[in-house]
């Protein structure tokens, strides 16, 4: 009987494992495609059923000039962007956090909990409401087609999750543990830095790795806030685009696009399953 | 109301492993109908584990478990007619305190009057009468337990109800009130009582049987008197009584028991006795204090007096040994180094832990 | 060296935490803070810390005005019922946070926590991190890094009361034993602790708090002996003392027209009136030829046995020193030991009490 249960365990496993590759391995074939091999019917294995061609991943890095859609200054601009902006988005959010889940704010009627939601309404507003007012403060602030315009937007759009996610994680570490520090001869910051944040690890993580999520993938707002001078990932590979679809080299950046949140999830899972997270406090 | 029959129970919780590792020892136990039962242990022995099996939120690994002869062993919770009260309070936040003693009976359709009257009895029983109509969000904690509490109390007709340590969150003389209503419904409506507790006094004060637990397996079962007086094995006698009993390793000479430079003479024959793994006991309790020596009689330094109110305890010394006697706060000691009787009916001799009779 | 806390008022919704509480801790004490839950004692530990604001009163340290000094420049260390250990710190590093905070030696460091930790009995758990001790262990932890700093001022809150009965019985001798011996002339204990019993092995000065107020102060002895009122009697006699309404009428105490006695010799001069009189459970006995009582419930514990009485309104707990089996309804005949009658007037005062002449 246990048997039974363990292969139907280990079969269900796998088969979901392969529901979940598929696609990735799907793209990664026909990346070695070329316009031949696409038309020809469904094929999967290269060498074996097509003749794998590398003018996908070329058009990729060949310049404009000779027909190409270079993405490589792209690439590092959104790395750059994506990375500033949730590095200082998960430190505010996290001294926000800090402050709404150790001190009592009241203004009238407002009080704590408003205020922590008034930050996650933020997310759940329809991008478009604000693309308007970005566009205009950009404008004036001469921050259009900006590195640096496009971090602030980023910034005012990932700390929200930043707050949400390290106000909860605060809340479960309890008071008395700053205090205890208080009482050992910390001041407030030492408290902060010393004990409040080691022990918020895992939740820094967490918050930090949804913020590079949300700010890599997000279309919207470079498309609209961004034209010749500095070119974001998402809108350059739109670009790839033609009246015959290249699905090649439509799959290579794909995949391209992909790769670092695969790799920054391969880290953050070693880091997790190592057991860091969970039992810091009984 | 119902007999609770458990045979051959045990609970493993990774069967598959080489070694597995029990959190209960296969045993078993019948519980009678009415009874007054307390699992007493400290904390990890299991006895959570057996009373989660018993409401159905643990399936046992092995063994099955009888309701009045039907086996329900892999019968839900919710089928099974269990009432079981938590350490903590569980209360519905968004109802009043009358809804929330309402709610079991809701749930199985009984009718308006009926739900009235036994609302308002358990009410009055906890002295929650003037509490109905409030919110339950808005009392203190040890309120709010006797809410959960009342909860476990106002189906009559239940086969038990499981309470674990359900009187930790309150305050000690509210305590005492209360272990004595539980003990006064369960003489009322003679439904089964079984609480879980590592507090060795809620379990005597208020069981008619207790059963010892120490990692996972059940040490002894019986009545507290039993327990007190002839504890079967050493951790027993460890557990059970404030302050635990005095207890030396002890040899034999000549049909006595040798104890430093003290002989003791004991109610038994020593004869048969082979092993080298031998203690002897005493309750502080049953020491007397004596200013002249006598049979059992040992010399002793008295090292601290500690006035607890209703008694005084004594840490005495001799030899190498400490031994503690529990005196009435009027009794006069006379000197420094009295003498220490020990009746021979009150001692216990352990061989390898366990009580010889 | 004095810690004085004077009119101390805190109330930040609709119940006081704290109300005009004044006192005075001399150095080398150990004083326990008896009261129920919510009684003040979490409270009056916090703000003596730092921790825990007032609305009006002063708190003053060695002559100097303690409510200027922010929490962590006060000498005070404390030990909180819940086991508050840093969780990402190993036993060692745990005790030796408040001397890393000071900038000590590295090497004055390891000495102070060794010996911390062989105080405490945890030699040999240097490296080992705070989620694999049990919890015994962890406020064992807990203990050894606040005397470690060797405070001024050392609090502890109900330290005990989270750990299962025998193992709370265990440690309570130890850690009385630790901090009683660390306990020099440069320090003051402080002890909050909602069991009578507990108070008493501690042995020091009892404060008994109720609703944020100060009821009574005094020797465990004193306090014990004479509480100043109903009130006192009940936090600090477990079971609680009973109380009794009668009346004294013709040189006679009468609780209803079955149970009246002579007024004992320690209550003189007593006017005729209706008052409360206390008596302890200890201190009724059986006695052929008493009055008659009925049995509610009879409840075994350990050596003892409590019974509970009643005739007609009169509700009584009377404690046995043996084991013995009684029913339910049975009839029992009991007297008291009037020489440790206490006597209380309408509003609950303390008027008689037999341990001290009035």
């Amino acid at each position: 009987m246990r048997t039974f249960y363990l292969t139907l365990k280990y079969l269900i496993i796998t088969l979901w494992s392969l529901f979940v590759i598929a696609p990735f391995l799907w793209a990664l074939s026909t990346s070695f495609k070329d316009f031949n091999s696409v038309t020809g019917g469904a094929t999967y294995i290269p060498w074996l059923q097509f003749e794998p061609s590398l003018e996908g991943w070329k058009v990729l890095v060949r310049s404009p000039a000779k027909g190409g859609v270079d993405i490589i200054e792209p690439y590092f601009n959104s790395i750059f962007v994506t990375c500033t902006a949730s590095l200082i988005s998960v430190i505010l959010g996290t001294l926000a956090a800090y402050a709404l889940s150790r001190f009592k704010f009241k203004a009238g009627f407002i009080k704590n909990n408003d205020i922590t939601f008034f930050f996650i309404s933020q997310r759940i507003m329809p991008p478009i409401v604000l693309s308007i007012p970005f566009f205009l403060m950009l404008g004036f602030l001469g921050l259009l087609d900006n590195l640096f315009g496009l971090i602030l937007v980023y910034i005012v759009l990932l700390m929200p999750i930043a707050v949400w996610i390290m106000v909860d994680f605060f809340n479960k570490v309890p008071q008395e543990i700053d205090e205890t520090a208080l009482i050992d001869g910390c001041n407030p910051y030492q408290a902060f830095f010393k004990v409040v944040v080691p022990n918020s690890i895992p939740g820094l993580i967490v918050a930090g790795l949804f913020c590079i999520i949300f700010g890599w993938i997000d279309f919207f707002f470079a498309f609209i806030l961004t034209f010749t001078e500095v070119q974001l990932l998402p809108v350059k590979i739109v670009a790839l685009n033609s009246s015959v679809t290249p699905w090649w080299s439509l799959s290579a950046s794909a995949l391209v696009s992909v790769a670092p949140l695969i790799v920054v999830a391969f880290i953050v899972e070693r880091y997790l399953s190592k057991g860091n997270l969970s039992g810091a406090l009984k | 109301m119902a007999k609770i029959e458990f045979i051959n129970v045990g609970h493993s919780y990774d069967l598959s492993a080489k070694n597995p590792v029990y959190a209960l020892e296969p045993f078993s136990l019948s519980w009678e109908n009415g009874g007054r039962y307390a699992l007493l242990g400290p904390s990890g022995c299991g006895k959570t584990t057996m009373l989660n099996i018993m409401s159905g939120l643990v399936t046992p690994s092995e063994g099955n478990v009888f309701f009045n002869d039907q086996n329900i062993t892999s019968v839900k919770t919710q089928q099974r007619n269990i009432a079981q009260v938590f350490q903590f309070p569980v209360i519905y936040n968004t109802m009043s305190v009358y809804d929330n003693l309402a709610f079991p009976l809701k749930c199985r359709n009984f009718n308006e009057s009926q739900i009235r009257t036994k609302v308002n009895e358990v009410a009055e029983i906890l002295n929650l009468s003037s509490f109905l109509d409030m919110g339950a969000k808005g009392l203190t904690a040890d309120q709010k337990q006797l809410i959960s509490l009342g909860r476990g109390l106002v189906r009559e007709d239940v086969a038990a109800i499981l309470m674990d340590e359900p009187l930790t969150v309150i305050d000690p003389d509210l305590k005492f009130k209360l272990r004595r209503k539980l003990k006064e419904i369960n003489s009322k409506y003679k439904t089964t009582l079984i609480y879980v507790t590592h507090d060795q006094n809620e379990a005597m004060t208020f069981a008619e049987k207790i059963i010892v637990m120490d990692s996972g397996q059940i040490v002894q079962s019986g009545a507290p008197q039993e327990l007190f007086e002839r504890p079967s094995t050493s951790f027993v006698a460890y557990f059970i009584g404030t302050p635990a009993m005095n207890i030396y390793r002890c040899s034999i000479d000549n049909n006595e028991l040798v104890l430093g430079r003290c002989k003791l003479k004991i109610d038994k024959n020593l004869d048969q006795i082979k092993s080298e793994q031998l203690k002897v006991g005493i309750r502080s309790e049953f020491i007397e204090l004596s200013d002249k020596p006598q049979e059992n009689s040992i010399l002793v330094k008295i090292k601290t007096n500690e006035d607890f109110g209703n008694y005084i305890l004594l840490t005495c010394e001799f030899d190498d040994f400490e031994i503690k006697v529990k005196i009435k706060r009027d009794q006069s000691i006379s000197s420094e180094t009295p003498y220490l009787i020990l009746p021979k009916s009150r001692l216990c001799l352990y061989e390898n832990e366990k009580l010889i009779n | 060296m004095k810690l004085v806390t004077d009119n101390l008022t805190f109330k930040p919704e609709k119940e006081y935490f704290l109300n005009k509480v004044s006192l005075e801790f001399e150095a080398g004490k150990l004083y326990t803070l008896l009261g129920r839950t919510l009684s003040g004692k979490t409270s009056l530990l916090k703000t003596i810390a730092g921790l825990q604001p007032i609305d009006t009163g002063n708190i003053i340290f060695e002559e100097k005005d303690f409510s200027s000094i922010p929490v962590w420049k006060r000498n005070v260390a404390m030990v909180y019922q819940q086991f508050i250990n840093y969780p990402h710190l190993n036993v060692f590093d745990n005790i030796a946070f408040p001397l890393k905070q000071r900038k000590m030696k590295t090497s004055d460091i390891e000495n102070e926590v060794s010996v911390a930790i062989h105080k405490v009995g945890l030699l040999g758990f240097e490296k080992r991190k705070i989620q694999e001790l049990s919890g015994g262990q962890q406020q064992r932890v807990a203990l050894a890094r606040s005397l470690v700093k060797k405070a001024k001022i050392l609090l502890l809150d109900e330290p005990l009361v989270n750990l299962d009965y025998k193992l709370r019985e265990d440690l309570r001798n130890e850690f009385k034993n630790i901090i009683t011996s660390d306990l020099s002339a440069n320090s003051i204990l402080l002890y909050a602790s909602t069991d009578p019993l507990e108070a008493m092995q501690l042995n020091g000065d009892i404060i008994v708090l109720d609703e944020g107020e100060i009821l009574q102060s005094g020797t465990a002895k004193d306090v014990f002996e004479n509480p100043t009122n109903i009130k006192v009697s009940e936090i600090t006699n477990d079971p609680a003392m009973n109380i009794l309404k009668g009346s004294i009428d013709s040189n006679k105490i009468i609780l209803n027209e079955n149970v009246q006695f002579k007024i004992p010799k320690h209550v003189k001069n007593i006017q005729a009136g209706t008052y409360h009189f206390g008596i302890r459970a200890s201190d009724m006995i059986l006695d052929d030829k008493g009055f008659d009582f009925n049995i509610d419930i009879a409840e075994i514990s350990g050596s003892e046995t409590f019974l509970h009485l009643h005739q007609n309104v009169l509700n009584i707990v009377l404690l046995i020193e043996e084991v013995r089996n009684f029913n339910e309804n049975d009839k029992v005949k009991i007297n008291f030991n009037l020489e440790k009658l206490y006597v209380f007037d309408g509003k609950g005062d303390l008027l008689f009490s037999p341990f001290k002449m009035n």
